[in-house]
């Protein structure tokens, strides 16, 4: 079968003469070109990655990258609307940027995309969208080829293993830790996007039949599913970091209260951002990384270009690029940012898998097999409803 | 009368930066007012209603937004005017207070989002204070879970506040003294035997205060709608209402976008209500406190409490440079865990990647900001000569609106009219440039450049002019042979204030230059979004290290120029 699958890239590849010249116009178009990359700018790992992707590009292409480091995408997607609006349908000020969820869902909605360029890429044929499910729905919300994936992330948890001996399993032992441990746990404020994952993945493993999850949310049916969510957030609260009265505004904050030992359990999107962090010595090295036993929330990050971009064959080869096996080996190793590929690493030439098994799996990190089950993301509707509710309730 | 002829064309100053601060402060309150009355072609709204206003006022967490705004702000406002005003009272003429005008120009150039950071890993529950005194005296092994950073009251962000205001306020009160004819009142006052504080407060702060009044309302202004510290120090759930109002700009549901704006124009109301507030206190002190001033009694409870108000100039000059050699200490550090007082170890990594990273960034702030606070210079002298030269001649001086609007900047809230101007320059095809950048800054860089310049302009001994005009006939001589040399050491000043001021810009930034430009300010905020400590200081003492390098060369360049002019040396 796999090889089956790799012939037919071949085939695809080499014989389908109509993509590979388009191809080639593609890359000559791009020759000269600068893409404005629009992409958050918090991290300094995933800015250097950035710089080194954007010197590969610029010598074997001559596409000039520039990264315009952001620090909401949301506010992006406003520009490119405001273009829209204004009938700016060319000489966007965006090239290309680096989304998913609900602002690949507004900007899909809003007819602010180019078009399904993902399939021009060539290296998009050995994207894993087999396996990988939410390679094809960001979200749920069905991709439709108007963005390229770039790498995938799991909810995962980091403890402290010198102060928590024994790390939780589940939302209920998560509980019984905080309760055990006064103000050694907490969550990014709603709507900072990790939070919203935290409550989505307590709501997951708490509500008696997740199954209604993947159906739009229906309003009359909502405070009896959620109740049990916010009977354990009730409980949960009090036990929290300074009781619960605040939250910090990021994952990425709490990664610094974690390094000073304000709490013992953090979380994070990317299982290879502890070792990562204890690579550069943001973190202790005692740090390691648990997911709950019945699975934790996966998606995936893409990117995409914005309808009125001035630089489309620029930005789709970089694009390209970011997908080429190269890149993405370089991206998942922990010692230069640590994100999951996205491709399917046996469809890779001999070659190009010798690349991913160099890379060191340092113990703060979990091997993708240690990862367990990935669950789908809700049904986008449920973000919207839960953080609504979550916001009426605590945010007073 | 000297036929002057080119004095006829200085009233181009005046109209200039009265016609495009009137049209941007236009363009920028069309682009609010519509959405919040649910028109917005864009997403669909076209029909106005009411419906933006009942969604902002029933958001969850609104009051709570309002009345952090309001408790922040105006504790910030209270204690920046009144210990500023203490502080001179006490301690002007000491030796603490010369040692306080020397560090003004370091302490005004530091942008607030670097000061914000630096504070915050100063006072934070595993901050510097806590681990110096940890485990030692306290015990902690582990920080403390005390609501110290981003506390539901915005305490520390109005802490904050008030030491960045606080040298405002008193550099503002420094350049008014010079009309005060203070070198009379002292020694009379003396004479009569007044205590110092006593003439301060009873007859040289009231008179003082009419020129900084301006100055206090624009404090009032920042303090209600800054975002950049807000974010940093600030609480998270739910934020001050600038900072929910840049939230609902950025959030992925679109129809936000027209609550964002009734919160633009609500929190333009407050910033107006407190601007009111102000004026009413003002007018209603001078009333009551009529009587008392003119009592008679020679001696100050003030006096006694001296010592205590000499607590706010050292420790703001304590704060600020504790908070910098912190911002030292974390970029060169790599690993530091509670509560140990300095890093186990130490790196020179985050330098070395942060100076090669910063190298655009840098040069976009240098050239922006030296563009601004250039262009803002011509325009502020040509206004000021205008104003130098109707005096003169008697003719209709344009400066007395000017002034009005030059504040239009200063007293609306940034976030409320940027918004709006990002639509207008959209349309007009002129985002993203490097221009409307420039444009943007130099909004805010004027009002800064007049406020540091009138005073020293104003107070220029007339018969250098009249000489100057005598000898050399012409008004161009006189102004660039005479004039401006003698008034290099203000000018320079001025010129790094206002090169401090486009530094600091970030809301600006962000919204005109369509992201596409970066500067050290942006890319600190962009870090400080993130958890790397490390990066975040260089960025943040970069950030610093350049206004306060400009601020050193406007010292200097006067003291090198002029090392041979006695009567040069100030």
């Amino acid at each position: 079968m796999k090889q089956m699958l790799l012939g037919v890239y071949f085939v695809i590849l080499s014989c389908s003469p109509a993509l590979g010249a388009e191809w080639e116009d593609i890359v000559a178009a791009a020759s000269g070109q600068t893409v404005y990359f629009n992409a958050w700018g918090g991290s300094q790992p995933v800015n250097a990655y950035i710089e080194w992707a954007a010197r590969e590009v610029n010598e074997k292409y001559k596409v000039r990258v520039v990264h315009v480091k952001v620090t909401d995408i949301g506010d992006v997607v406003s520009r490119i609307l405001v273009e829209k609006s204004a009938g700016k349908n060319t000489g966007g000020s965006v090239d290309l940027m680096w989304l998913n969820g609900e602002n690949f869902k507004t900007m899909k909605e809003n007819n602010l995309l180019y078009g399904p360029f993902s399939r021009k890429l060539p290296h998009y044929a050995l994207a894993d969208i087999k396996n990988k499910k939410n390679l094809l729905y960001d979200f749920t919300v069905p991709v439709d080829n108007l963005e390229s994936p770039w790498g995938t992330a799991q909810l995962v948890f980091l403890y402290d293993s010198r102060r928590v001996p024994e790390h939780p399993k589940s939302m209920g032992d998560l509980l019984a830790f905080a309760e055990k441990n006064q103000g050694k746990f907490t969550y990014p404020a709603i709507p900072e996007f990790h939070g919203t994952t935290f409550i989505k993945q307590a709501l997951m493993e708490l509500m008696e039949d997740p199954e209604v999850l993947n159906h739009p949310v229906i309003a009359s049916d909502f405070d009896a599913h959620t109740k049990p969510l916010w009977d354990f957030l009730d409980r949960l609260h009090p036990r929290l970091w300074r009781s619960g009265k605040i939250f910090p505004g990021s994952a990425s904050q709490m990664f610094s209260l974690l390094n000073d030992g304000e709490i013992h359990i953090s979380l994070s999107f990317n299982p290879n951002a502890a070792a990562n962090a204890v690579e550069n010595g943001e973190l202790p090295p005692a740090v390691r990384t648990y997911v709950h036993a019945s699975g934790t929330i996966g998606n995936a990050h893409f990117v995409a270009i914005p309808f009125n971009s001035s630089a489309r064959e620029g930005a789709m080869v970089f694009a390209d690029f970011l997908l080429s096996p190269r890149a993405q080996a370089e991206k998942a190793d922990p010692r230069i940012w640590g994100d999951p590929t996205v491709l399917d690493i046996q469809r890779l030439s001999t070659e190009d898998r010798a690349l991913f098994e160099a890379i060191p799996k340092p113990p703060a990190t979990l091997a993708p097999e240690d990862l367990g089950r990935v669950l789908p993301e809700p049904h986008a509707s449920w973000v919207q409803a839960l953080e609504k509710a979550w916001l009426k309730k605590f945010n007073q | 009368m000297l036929p002057l002829t080119s004095l006829g064309k200085s009233g181009f100053f005046p109209v200039f930066i009265m016609a495009s601060l009137g049209l941007t402060f236009l363009a920028g309150l069309l682009g609010t007012v519509l959405p919040s009355l649910d028109y917005l072609p864009v997403i669909g709204h076209t029909r106005f209603s009411w419906s933006p206003w009942q969604a902002f006022l029933s958001y969850p967490g609104i009051w709570a937004s309002i009345r952090v705004t309001l408790i922040s702000g105006i504790t910030a406002c209270v204690s920046a005017v009144g210990l500023s005003v203490l502080w001179t009272c006490c301690a002007h003429g000491s030796r603490t207070w010369a040692l306080f005008e020397k560090a003004l120009s370091p302490l005004l150039s530091i942008p607030h989002a670097a000061f914000a950071i630096g504070f915050g890993f100063l006072i934070a529950p595993s901050g510097w204070l806590v681990r110096l005194v940890s485990p030692g005296l306290t015990g902690f092994s582990s920080p403390p879970d005390w609501i110290i950073l981003n506390d539901p009251y915005g305490l520390s962000l109005a802490a904050a506040l008030a030491i960045k205001e606080i040298p405002f306020l008193v550099m503002v009160m420094i350049s008014a003294m010079g009309q005060l004819d203070m070198e009379n009142t002292l020694p009379a006052g003396r004479a009569l035997g007044y205590t110092k504080e006593q003439i301060w407060l009873k007859i040289l702060i009231p008179r003082l205060y009419p020129h900084i009044r301006l100055s206090v309302f624009a404090v009032i202004a920042y303090s209600f709608s800054v975002v950049d510290m807000a974010l940093i120090l600030g609480p998270g759930s739910p934020p001050t209402l600038a900072v929910q109002i840049l939230k609902w700009f950025n959030d992925p549901d679109l129809s936000l976008k027209l609550v964002a704006a009734c919160g633009s124009l609500f929190l333009f109301a407050l910033v107006g209500a407190g601007i009111a507030a102000a004026f009413l206190v003002e007018k209603s002190l001078g009333f009551f406190l009529r009587s008392w001033m003119t009592n008679g009694r020679r001696r100050s409870i003030l006096t006694r409490l001296k010592p205590l108000f000499f607590l706010p100039g050292l420790g703001i000059m304590g704060i600020t440079g504790a908070a910098t050699l912190l911002l030292v200490i974390w970029s060169l550090a790599r690993q530091w865990q509670f509560p140990e007082v300095l890093p186990a170890s130490w790196s020179l990594n985050f330098w070395t990647t942060g100076l090669v990273s910063s190298f655009h960034p840098f040069v976009t702030t240098l050239w922006t900001g030296m563009a601004a606070a250039f262009a803002g210079l011509v325009l502020t002298i040509g206004c000021l000569e205008h104003g130098a030269g109707s005096k003169r001649k008697g003719t209709r001086n344009l400066n007395t609106p000017v002034f009005y609007f030059l504040y239009l900047p200063l007293l609306v809230p940034q976030i409320s009219f940027m918004a709006g101007i990002q639509l207008s320059l959209v349309v007009l095809n002129l985002d993203g440039s490097w221009i409307t950048l420039l444009w943007s800054h130099l909004v805010f860089v004027l009002p800064y450049l007049f406020i540091v310049l009138q005073a020293t302009y104003l107070s220029y001994d007339q018969r250098f002019w009249d000489q100057a005009l005598l000898l050399k006939r012409s008004y161009f001589l006189a102004l660039f042979r005479i004039k401006l040399p003698m008034l290099v050491r203000p000018v320079l000043f001025s010129f790094a204030i206002g090169f401090s001021v486009s530094v600091a810009q970030y809301i600006p930034t962000m919204v005109v230059g369509a992201g596409r430009f970066s500067t050290l300010t942006t890319e600190a905020v962009a870090l400080a979004s993130g958890s790397d400590r490390r990066a975040l200081a260089v960025y943040a003492l970069l950030q610093q290290a350049l206004p306060m390098s400009i601020y050193a060369l406007a010292l200097m360049v006067p003291k090198i120029l002029y090392y041979n002019r006695k009567g040069m040396q100030v």
